[in-house]
């Protein structure tokens, strides 16, 4: 361990090494997302998955703490000069942390009994299932790639607010609806799920990319993307 | 600047030439002062407290001991200091460079618990360099133990005292010494004016090679420092940790660096208090190498005797107070309790900086000196 000293210089000062982590963080987010969703909308018994879910969220947690104990040190050893990207990456690795929580709690909606594979929305809610998962695929590539264009990053942005924004439209649609609370409230709760874990990939791809105080809002300034 | 690697490298090793010239001119202007000046000048430090009270002094002044030590080998070099009086001025310097980091950990005096943690991970240096001299001075008063060991060290590798050893280092710095000599020539001065100038060159010399060799040498191996403190954090034990203390210190020439740089991490709970103190224990000794290195520029047997005096204090001071078990928790129940103190009333903070590092220094220099 001594010998790290030694070791010839990796041209560090980049972040290279925080950002092959965090992609790794991600993937192992979206397979926790992956299977406490197919779960709860499948006939998929929790318990199966349970303890696969459990493990990946302390995994994901345990990088987060190694990860941010490690932007610590850059900060002692280095100074302030990287203090933008240091504050950027701490926030990026929380959101990553906080999707891995999400999929726990869609796991937990699982273990509480709720099945959503019989409900009427269930082919919808498949679909959607999809679309969310490939944006998780999206945001390691968009993370990985230091040469992003604007492009990139801004349609990934109006895609997510997009699917943001029906997913509050449908949480306000159950909270009125006329249909039974057992049926609404756990769908109600799933979308808030949802919309916390885009939201958040939406938050991983910009503190990635923007200057950190603008990373933690929608360019209208009105719509807190954090959790 | 952002220099590349080889010729910030190059850069160090002139910085390094420029250090010891400047070690060679401190001692060639003692020289030139005479007998009589340098009799009055350094009377003081024939007391041992008072020479103690005195390397606290002009190491919180100059916020290096590296600095301070190795201006202490250029006088010993010149016989203005014997062995004697200078060990305790030493034992004084590694007090006096905890300042830095205590000075470091007042900047989380808002936040308490952050505060509490930092000035622990600062104070437990103090405690154990404090500690250490209230062991090893009476010892050394008493037996001369680490003076006789660093003497007989140095025997071994130069020959004995009172004796010339042909320094190579010595040969290569003259014509600078010897050129600043004839500028102060030119101007006019001579005798004990003379010496003043070239003390005042030399000293100027030492601090400002030595502010810049450790600025380059952090930004050359601020990649390693940041790695090798990463896997300590992951899988380090006590000797680890105190290796790379060793290392990473002999890299910046600065124990301040080292210990500075644990600050924020014990203050942000990413070191704990346990850990950060083997840590600055290798720096203790690590620092040491900037006076080995300074006695390298002086052909003095009692140059290197004193450099090695330091590094044998620190390397003692460690097999005390931390190899033996039960005296390892005293200086991290200390460094706990005072942290406490601290955070129950913040003035007490700034006292205890006030009284350890300058109040008391200065009586003992006013009473004993």
């Amino acid at each position: 361990m001594v010998l790290a000293f030694f070791k010839g210089s990796s041209g560090d000062g980049d972040f290279e090494h925080i950002v092959t982590r965090s992609i790794s963080m991600l993937a192992d987010a979206r397979h926790s997302f992956d299977l406490a969703t197919l779960t709860l909308l499948t006939d998929a018994d929790p318990a199966s998955v349970a303890e696969d879910i459990r493990k990946t969220d302390e995994r994901i947690n345990e990088a987060e703490q190694d990860l941010r104990s490690e932007l610590v040190v850059h900060v002692s050893v280095r100074g302030n000069a990287d203090i933008g990207s240091v504050l950027g990456f701490t926030l990026l690795l929380k959101k990553i942390e906080r999707i891995g929580d999400q999929a726990k709690n869609i796991l937990e909606l699982a273990e509480a009994g709720i099945q959503l594979a019989h409900s009427p929305e269930a082919d919808d809610l498949l679909a959607e299932r999809q679309v969310i998962s490939a944006l998780f695929a999206e945001a390691s590539e968009l993370l990985g790639n230091s040469d992003v264009g604007d492009d990139a990053l801004s349609d990934y942005a109006t895609r997510v607010e997009a699917i943001m924004a029906e997913h509050q439209a449908k949480m306000d649609g159950f909270m009125t609806s006329e249909r039974p609370g057992k049926e609404v409230v756990p769908l109600a709760i799933y979308y808030r799920y949802l919309r916390r874990t885009v939201a958040n990939l939406l938050g991983v791809v910009r503190s990635s990319s923007e200057t950190f105080p603008h990373a933690d809002y929608l360019d209208d300034g009105t719509v807190d993307t954090d959790d | 600047m952002a220099l590349p690697g080889p010729i910030r490298s190059a850069l160090v090793v002139g910085l390094i030439y420029i250090f010891l010239v400047g070690v060679s001119s401190l001692a060639a202007g003692i020289k030139i002062m005479g007998q009589d000046t340098q009799e009055s000048l350094f009377s003081a430090a024939s007391n041992p407290i008072a020479a103690l009270c005195i390397g606290i002094l002009g190491t919180v002044l100059v916020q290096s001991s590296s600095a301070s030590t190795s201006i202490i080998v250029g006088l010993v070099a010149s016989r203005a200091l014997n062995v004697d009086e200078a060990v305790p001025m030493i034992m004084g310097a590694n007090i006096g460079t905890t300042v830095t980091n205590t000075l470091v950990s007042l900047g989380h005096i808002r936040q308490s618990n952050e505060f509490r943690r930092a000035f622990a991970a600062a104070t437990v240096h103090d405690f154990f360099n404090v500690l250490a001299v209230m062991i090893l001075l009476p010892v050394e008063l008493a037996t001369g133990l680490i003076s006789n060991t660093a003497e007989w060290i140095s025997g071994q590798l130069v020959g004995s005292a009172g004796t010339e050893w042909k320094s190579p280092i010595k040969a290569w710095v003259k014509q600078p010494v010897s050129g600043l000599e004839s500028i102060w020539d030119a101007l006019g001065t001579s005798g004990n004016v003379q010496g003043v100038f070239m003390v005042i060159s030399g000293l100027v010399i030492i601090l400002v090679a030595l502010a810049f060799i450790t600025r380059n040498m952090r930004s050359l191996v601020a990649d390693r420092v940041e790695r090798s403190v990463n896997a300590m954090l992951s899988r380090g034990g006590g000797t680890v940790a105190l290796l790379l203390g060793l290392l990473i210190t002999v890299a910046v020439q600065s124990s301040s660096i080292t210990t500075s740089i644990l600050i924020p991490l014990a203050g942000a709970g990413v070191i704990a208090l346990r850990n950060a103190y083997p840590v600055t224990l290798g720096a203790n000794v690590g620092t040491t190498i900037t006076a080995l290195l300074a006695s390298l520029a002086a052909s003095s047997p009692e140059a290197l005797t004193v450099a090695l005096a330091h590094t044998t204090f620190n390397v003692i001071g460690i097999f005390i107070l931390y190899i033996i078990p039960i005296a390892r928790n005293v200086p991290i129940r200390g460094a706990e309790r005072l942290a406490d103190i601290a955070v129950e009333r913040r003035s007490m903070a700034v006292a205890y900086v006030a009284v350890v590092f300058i109040v008391l220094p200065l009586i003992g220099v006013a009473v004993l000196g």
